[in-house]
């Protein structure tokens, strides 16, 4: 039986069922939401859930800024606790290069009203005690950063979501995908077809597999990123700590746990989510020695997740020329969950209004076409 | 009666589960994410298979009814299997990882799940 929808969106993330909420709350009405798997089986619920706001770029600043502004009052308008802890982000500045850049973009960061500064020595033992500064120059430390629980995220936009009306399917994947003759886009999946004049492509990692049945390019690649997560261990650790340098980041839980991860720029581009001992060696040694009493801590379980990397680390958000009622967002390179509230705002502004309250066209699909794309150097792994 | 704990490291009940399951987290992978189930030290050894026994009876009883479960036996199973298997310590890992020798990464070009 084909079920005929307003919308269809593509993705049980928290792209997807944020776009739904934020949909239905405009008074968009028969919204269908299809979800491979089980809401979050994606990267939002395998991602770290930093929430930062250090940025090099205003773009992604502004867009960090304004979702801080929607996570802190999202368990209050969701009415469902998704955990939101602003222990702040801490960036441990390791040589005169990155010196340099953070000292160039803090100024960029408080201009647009993101708290940021940059402290040294004991300025940064006060604000995680037990730190091992060797080789730490500085700190840039903003205190609006912090992490939220991905999954109470999810579930939080599902119900209200659904208390708007909105259906989620689970479990449902899609098959084939293509534009009719009549404009509509129609999509099969393992448990029946859909039809709507509308679609949002939001299936993270997957987003380029569903425009290619539509006849989209999109030059994004998945790319494994690990984390591991340690027994949990009396309340230390305030803030997030990153350094863009070695790649890693990790912040307490509400649980206790530790919980973070380390890149590896030599990660070849797959759909592969296995975990490996590599990854453990070097997050373990990042961890030792960073904070060297968690040298006793155990780890408890490591897993992996895909960041859907675009060719400059940017998203890609908005319309396609030629494809009038497609809309997708992607290519989040794994920044994808700090930003998320802004960008579901933008995108239900930009399906019912032809609007956004912010430029978005230097998102756009077509500046890969067009060459020279700047990358943000605050991308960490 | 008394109280019956169903995950022993996360200390939840199995009344706990079924009030989860009525709300609607009804696999599994959800189930454990929202009470807590099978995510302490011992990652599901004790519990999740118990967990399974009871999705296995709802299923059954769902099948005929259609209450907010999930009634579909393909979706009763285990969660992915993940290292550890036991609990690590940090410093044995760096230590390990020092004087392993050096070791090739698998390259998995092909999705596997």
């Amino acid at each position: 039986m084909t079920r005929r929808a307003d919308v269809l969106i593509i993705g049980g993330g928290v792209n997807g069922l944020g776009c739904a909420y934020n949909l239905a709350r405009r008074g968009v009405e028969n919204i269908v939401v299809i979800e491979r798997g089980y809401i979050g089986a994606g990267a939002s619920g395998r991602c770290g859930a930093g929430i930062r706001q250090l940025w090099g770029m205003e773009e992604n600043v502004i867009l960090a800024r304004e979702s801080v502004k929607i996570y802190e009052r999202l368990s209050g308008e969701l009415r469902f606790n998704i955990f939101f802890r602003q222990g702040g982000y801490l960036m441990l500045v390791f040589d005169e290069r990155e010196h340099e850049l953070v000292s160039k973009t803090i100024p960029v960061q408080n201009r647009l009203g993101v708290p940021t500064r940059l402290l040294t020595g004991s300025e940064i033992t006060e604000i995680a005690p037990g730190i091992n500064l060797d080789g730490v120059l500085a700190a840039a430390y903003c205190p609006k950063g912090g992490v939220a629980y991905p999954y109470a995220v999810l579930w939080g936009y599902a119900e209200a979501a659904r208390r708007l009306g909105v259906e989620i399917r689970v479990h449902t994947r899609v098959t084939h995908a293509a534009r009719r003759d009549d404009g509509t886009y129609g999509v099969s999946t393992e448990k029946g077809d859909f039809i709507a004049p509308t679609i949002v492509n939001v299936a993270g990692a997957r987003t380029k597999d569903i425009a290619a049945m539509i006849g989209i390019d999109i030059p994004t690649k998945p790319v494994r990123h690990e984390i591991a997560v340690t027994e949990s261990l009396k309340p230390f650790l305030k803030p997030m700590v990153i350094s863009l340098k070695k790649g890693f980041y990790f912040s307490q839980s509400l649980r206790g746990e530790i919980v973070g991860g380390i890149g590896d720029p030599n990660e070849p581009s797959s759909y592969y989510t296995g975990s490996s001992p590599d990854f453990l060696f070097r997050y373990a040694r990042a961890l030792r020695e960073t904070f060297p009493p968690l040298g006793k801590a155990r780890f408890i379980r490591q897993w992996a997740g895909l960041y859907d990397m675009s060719p400059d680390a940017r998203p890609i958000l908005g319309t396609v020329e030629g494809y009038e009622g497609y809309y997708h967002a992607c290519g989040f390179s794994g920044h994808g969950f700090m930003i998320s509230p802004m960008i579901t705002k933008l995108l239900a502004e930009l399906i019912t209004t032809g609007k956004t309250s912010m430029p978005i066209d230097t998102l756009d699909l077509t500046r890969f076409a067009k060459g020279a794309l700047t990358r943000d150097p605050y991308v960490v792994g | 009666m008394g109280k019956t704990i169903l995950c022993h490291c996360e200390d939840v009940e199995v009344e706990e589960v079924y009030s989860a399951l009525e709300q609607g987290f009804a696999d599994l992978e959800t189930l454990r994410r929202y009470t807590g189930i099978g995510t302490g030290k011992c990652q599901g050894k004790c519990c999740l298979v118990q967990t399974l026994r009871i999705l296995a009876s709802l299923a059954r009883t769902n099948a005929a009814e259609t209450k907010p479960l999930t009634g579909d036996p393909l979706l009763i199973h285990l969660p992915t299997i993940r290292p550890p298997v036991l609990p690590l310590r940090i410093a044995d890992i760096v230590e390990a990882g020092e004087t392993a020798v050096a070791h090739d990464k698998p390259r998995i070009e092909e999705e596997r799940s």
